[in-house]
């Protein structure tokens, strides 16, 4: 051998497993599952103790047929006006010439930074007598539109127009093309979109409080008030989680196993946008009267309130404090849930499989359930067993952690995704162990993408209310919840400031959102 | 490492501390779970912290939340105080036995209606049940003479209550002692039927003055309060009290308690004996609370009703249960 | 010694068989190259050896350490082995000096000086240490990568594809380059690719994969001229096929007779004959045969000739020099130089 060697290969010992990161991260990764099932577990865990016979008394009554109800009223009045709007405006903002598109489509997403229960705020600061079935509709269309309209807007510009062309060139009118092409074709994107917003429907607990529209989550904060986390509160978050298990089976099988792939090779070609003719100017009415009720009521309301308080409303201690408090848990949140994330992102795209996407699941389904669950889940597991994890820090972050793990996924996942196999090879041969690989390669050149998880996260935990009013330390003022305590009194000037920074802290999320999804496509 | 990631760490690592802050605060003082009016409660804390020096930490809540939250924090409860709107969550609390036994100077603050005989816990402040209604459309002729009238199929869909809030809560327990179990059920499933339900007792009077319905079972100084400010909210209503020792003349006795588990039990009771004496109950005749003051010799706010006029029926408030009160309520469909 | 034994090393992806009981011996400082078709097993055989892959039963063992028995294998990053890939693989967030001194521990004394003298020696300016991998031509990164490679004083290296990335021009200079630098530091070598051409000129050892099997090994001149099978026969150039009679000397076809070696076999044979062994004259001597097409490659032209014998008619591809080639419709003359390769019997 004519080269010193720099390695001790003396004796080298060999183990089993073919993949030594791969195992590692499938043990944390398996670890942070087991961690989610947490509130399921407990649901379980909550029926069982309570006993058959009163669990089936507190669920088989009439109080919960009418939330079903309400519950169902809501979906069904929601969702398909949603739809019918999400797919019009996509179609106005990406396939028609429709004057200043770009901004309109920017405009539909901007409700995004409006917390659901700041848009309720603005409608009832405006029309005081407005409640019920059918300002809950008009309030949730307007505050999850956006959920819609991201997907499909990002479905119709990647849409292949040769498609279309070859549609029409087998005598199909525009209208039948859009009808028998596009929309099918648009089906994936639907069922996402409205399977996020019927979930949100489902948690939202600020927004229907504030109108006066009783759904499961509404019942069961009161319930909670009344009796802490008695039986009835758990029962009725059993109920919920199987609404929203009943929810996303729906979805799944709405969906079926469609996957629409090009055929053929080279980039899809950018579609045409139609000529509108007569119908441009005209057609700008939709996004702007959109835009109008879901950013100008609020802009309005919230204007009104503060000028009509002046200065002394930024003036209030609690602000500062409070603020301070969110970005704290903002970022805490956002640090902890990618951390957590991470694995199961490095997992899902280096190593698929079977395995991995029920590991993958696991992972996700915390994010379908309301805050008010997990926060149960939280409150009785530290109470009853975890004793000094009991109104910490680490309980609250554990729940926006558990809440918010599949945004933190979503951006992790692509960020890893754009680093190379190769270089986590390389860094292998070059002595790098899989621990210092991840930190020294994978993290750094996963930038962007562990940043816009991070983002999303915080966003999320900046305008969280229902797990941190039940779980937050004593002496804990989120600005989500100092809003919520000055307009349960009814200062709503007061109040004002608190929704104004919320929506200032979420803007700029909302702007990485919209960048994102069109990135994406140009990708 | 390289930068990226020990930046990472160490954004990571300040967003905790930043975090703690707030956990942090609350290892020195007292630790009082507060069910009554945020703004009340904070100004006995800042008057008793400026004469004492012992820091308050206050935790928001429901009156039975919290109470419930404290059964199930048994022993290892951060609680050293607890103060409610309404007696039934002291109750709750008593029945446990969390509660240690005040010295009886400062029971004996307060008249012995105020306390229950046991002496675990003492009233603070009290607030009267009233029917709060809309000018424009009741005259006094059409006032219930009762509360329990309200149960008449003639009041369907006229009138409103909180039934979510404690408060309410309150008056349906004392409805249950005076009145009886039955009797109580009975009022409740007309109630879900007759009532519209709101969420907080001055939501329930915008209502009113918003003539959204004709009248709304609340506490009097909701009115009092909105009067003292802009009295936008309840410009067109009147209060009318039921007198007479009807359930609806409830008077409910808002408590203070110091914890069995309290570590600082000395501060603990010094922050209840100012709330019952002298500058504790001076808050409440001069503040914006329009609570009752309830302290021997201590007066209320000129523009209340005295409490000897309201002619409220006596309720032992160690009978208020509001367990059972839950579950009627759950049972009739209001929950 | 021999440095690099692989024994029986089979690994299967689901239904495939990916490598099926490869064996193959390295002695030190040679120069390996792994050919074959795309699918072969090759870069799986090279990932085996680097630690990235376990194989599922057979050893790897090197300087007789053992790497690799079936799953049971020691990680890649504990083995003295580089690796170099198609395109780098250099970290595109770290600069040229943070590239070559990521394997290096980061109190190592001297690593300034390190980093020049592996810059030097892979023929690059010390000034670009201050690079971004992106501000380098692919052939100055594929140099970058080896040298950062070259930094943990490696057992053994193994290229995978490092020069198909490469313009055409500069993969023959970068392969020079890379060979100079490795013979100077004398470390073992495997490199695999799919180019003939490139593993013949770079290798002193060829291992002919296909079907996750090694058909066949040995120097490249060898492989070239004597293969042991057909597929070999083409992989690895132009091959035209004759059907012959054994005569007791040489051979006789088509062609007429030719000079081969029949180890003693009798019957028929097919001979391989490559296309530079063809000579064309106007006049004789050789077989008469016409010319059908031609193209001219520069240097060379290709040209379709067609040989009409007694009821047959034989087709063959020549490849002869380009100054003054015959013209299609011409009668020519076809001689062989050297010798015919008859193919063992299979």
């Amino acid at each position: 051998m004519t080269v010193s060697l720099s390695l001790d290969t003396s004796a080298l010992p060999l183990t089993r497993q073919r993949n030594l990161a791969g195992r590692a991260m499938l043990l944390l990764a398996s670890g942070v599952a087991l961690c989610a099932l947490l509130p399921l577990g407990f649901i379980v865990w909550i029926a069982i103790e309570t006993g058959w016979q009163t669990a089936l008394a507190l669920i088989w009554r009439p109080r919960v047929g009418e939330l079903l109800v309400n519950t169902l009223l809501l979906e069904f009045c929601t969702l398909p006006p949603a739809i019918g709007l999400a797919v019009a405006l996509a179609w106005l903002t990406e396939r028609s010439d429709m004057p200043g598109a770009k901004f309109l489509s920017w405009l539909a997403v901007a409700p995004l930074a409006v917390p659901a229960f700041v848009q309720s705020y603005a409608w009832i600061s405006l029309f005081p007598r407005f409640h019920g079935l059918p300002a809950a509709t008009l309030v949730s269309v307007l505050a999850y539109l956006p959920f819609l309209y991201l997907p499909v807007a990002a479905q119709m510009r990647r849409l292949d127009p040769e498609l279309e062309h070859a549609a029409a060139s087998l005598g199909q009118s525009p209208a039948r093309v859009f009808l028998r092409v596009v929309l099918p074709q648009l089906r994936l994107a639907v069922c996402g979109g409205s399977l996020l917003v019927g979930l949100h429907l489902l948690a939202e607990y600020g927004l229907y409080a504030m109108i006066r529209f009783d759904t499961f989550t509404t019942a069961i904060i009161d319930q909670f008030q009344s009796s802490y986390n008695g039986p009835a509160a758990n029962m009725l978050a059993g109920v919920l989680v199987l609404s929203c298990i009943g929810l996303i089976g729906l979805e799944w099988l709405l969906r079926g196993g469609a996957r629409y792939a090009r055929i053929g090779s080279g980039a899809p070609r950018p579609a045409p946008r139609r000529q509108l003719g007569t119908w441009r100017w005209p057609a700008m009415a939709l996004p702007i009267t959109l835009a109008v009720l879901s950013l100008g009521v609020p802009a309005l309301t919230l204007s009104g309130w503060l000028l009509a308080d002046g200065d002394s409303v930024w003036q209030q201690g609690a602000l500062a404090a409070s603020l301070a408090t969110t970005l704290g848990y903002a970022a805490a949140g956002a640090f902890a849930a990618v951390a957590v994330a991470l694995p199961m992102a490095w997992l899902s795209v280096r190593a698929p499989g079977r395995a991995t996407r029920f590991l993958e699941s696991c992972h996700s389904y915390p994010g379908a359930l309301p805050g008010v669950v997990v926060a149960l889940a939280l409150v009785t597991v530290t109470v009853r067993i975890a004793l000094p994890l009991y109104q910490t820090v680490a309980t609250v972050i554990l729940a926006y952690v558990l809440m918010f793990l599949p945004r933190a996924l979503v951006g992790l996942r692509a960020g890893i995704a754009q680093v190379p196999v190769e270089l986590e090879r390389a860094a292998a041969s070059l002595g790098r162990n899989p621990a210092r690989t991840l930190l020294a390669v994978t993290l750094p050149l996963a930038a962007p993408g562990v940043a816009a998880a991070m983002a999303l996260v915080a966003m999320g935990v900046a305008t969280e209310l229902t797990a941190t009013l039940l779980l937050a330390p004593n002496g804990t003022q989120t600005l989500a919840t100092e809003f919520w305590a000055l307009t349960s009194e009814l200062d709503y000037a007061k109040a004002a400031p608190y929704a104004v920074l919320m929506i200032l802290l979420s803007l700029p999320m909302t702007a990485l959102l919209h960048a994102q999804a069109r990135r994406s496509l140009n990708a | 490492m390289t930068s990226y990631s020990s930046l990472a760490l160490r954004i990571g690592v300040l967003a905790v501390t930043l975090a703690m802050t707030g956990a942090v605060r609350a290892q020195d003082g007292i630790t009082v779970y507060n069910a009554q009016h945020a703004s009340l409660t904070q100004a006995w804390a800042d008057g008793f912290t400026k004469e004492t020096g012992i820091k308050v930490t206050i935790r928001k809540g429901s009156d039975t939340e919290l109470a419930n939250q404290i059964v199930q924090e048994g022993a290892s409860s951060p609680a050293d105080v607890f103060v409610t709107e309404n007696s039934p969550a002291m109750v709750l609390v008593e029945k446990a036995g969390l509660f240690a036994t005040l010295p009886k100077d400062i029971l004996d603050q307060v008249p012995s209606q105020f306390r229950p005989t046991s002496g675990r816990w003492m009233g603070v402040a009290a607030r009267s049940t009233v029917f709060a209604y809309d000018k424009r459309k009741l005259k006094e002729a059409d006032l219930p003479k009762s509360m329990l009238d309200l149960a008449d199929a003639k009041w369907k869909g006229r009138w409103a209550a909180s039934p979510s809030g404690a408060d309410f809560q309150a008056i349906v327990g004392a409805l249950l002692v005076l009145k009886g179990e039955p009797a109580t059920a009975d009022w409740l499933k007309a109630m879900k039927a007759n009532s519209s339900a709101y969420r907080g007792n001055s939501v329930a009077m915008k209502a009113v003055n918003a003539g959204e319905v004709e009248g709304a079972v609340i506490y009097h100084y909701y009115y009092f309060g909105d009067q003292a400010k802009t009295g936008e909210n309840s410009a067109n209503v009147g209060l009318h009290y039921f007198r007479h020792q009807d359930p609806g003349a409830f008077l409910s006795t808002s408590g203070a308690g110091v914890l069995e588990s309290s570590k600082h039990k000395k501060e603990a009771e010094a922050f209840v004996k100012w709330m019952s004496g002298k500058h504790g109950q001076a808050v409440l005749r001069d503040g914006d609370s329009f609570e009752y003051a309830i302290g021997n010799g201590e007066a209320s706010n000129p523009k209340l009703e005295p409490i000897a006029k309201l002619d409220a029926p006596k309720v032992e408030p160690s009978q208020l249960d509001s367990k059972k009160v839950t579950e009627l309520m759950t049972a009739a469909g209001l929950l | 010694m021999t440095q690099l034994v692989i024994s029986n090393v089979s690994k299967r992806y689901g239904a495939t068989a990916a490598l099926d009981g490869v064996s193959l011996a390295v002695e030190p400082g040679s120069r390996v190259a792994i050919v074959g078709p795309s699918g072969s097993g090759k870069t799986t055989l090279l990932r085996v050896i680097a630690g990235f892959e376990a194989p599922d039963a057979g050893t790897v063992m090197l300087d007789g350490q053992l790497l690799a028995d079936g799953p049971a294998i020691a990680p890649a990053h504990r083995r003295p082995i580089g690796y170099v890939t198609q395109d780098g693989a250099l970290f595109p967030h770290l600069d040229i000096a943070g590239n070559l001194g990521f394997g290096l521990a980061r109190d190592e004394p001297d690593r300034a000086r390190r980093l020049r003298e592996l810059m030097e020696l892979v023929e690059l300016d010390p000034a670009m240490l201050t690079r971004k991998p992106h501000q380098l031509s692919g052939g100055q990164q594929q140099r970058v990568a080896l040298a950062r490679a070259l930094a943990r004083k490696p057992a053994l290296m193994l290229l995978d594809e490092p020069f198909s990335a490469l313009d055409t021009g500069l993969r023959e200079s970068v392969r020079q380059a890379v060979a100079r630098v490795l013979a100077k530091a004398g470390i073992t070598t495997i490199l695999v690719t799919h180019d003939q051409g490139e593993a013949l000129s770079f290798a002193d050892q060829l291992a002919v994969m296909r079907e996750g099997r090694l058909a066949q090994t040995g120097g490249p001149y060898e492989l070239y001229w004597r293969p042991t099978d057909i597929e070999t026969a083409q992989f690895l150039g132009n091959a035209v096929l004759f059907e012959a009679r054994i005569e007791a000397v040489g051979v006789s076809c088509a062609l007429g007779r030719l000079a081969a070696e029949t180890g003693g076999r009798s019957g028929r044979g097919t001979i391989m004959l490559r296309p530079e062994q063809f000579q064309l004259s106007a006049s004789g001597p050789g077989v008469e045969a016409r010319v059908e097409d031609l193209a001219f490659r520069g240097a060379q032209c290709s040209v379709n000739l067609l040989i009409r014998n007694r009821e047959t008619e034989i087709r063959f591809t020549a490849q002869v020099s380009s100054i003054e080639p015959p013209e299609i419709g011409d009668t020519v003359f076809v001689s062989i130089r050297g010798s015919a390769f008859l193919l063992p019997a299979v």
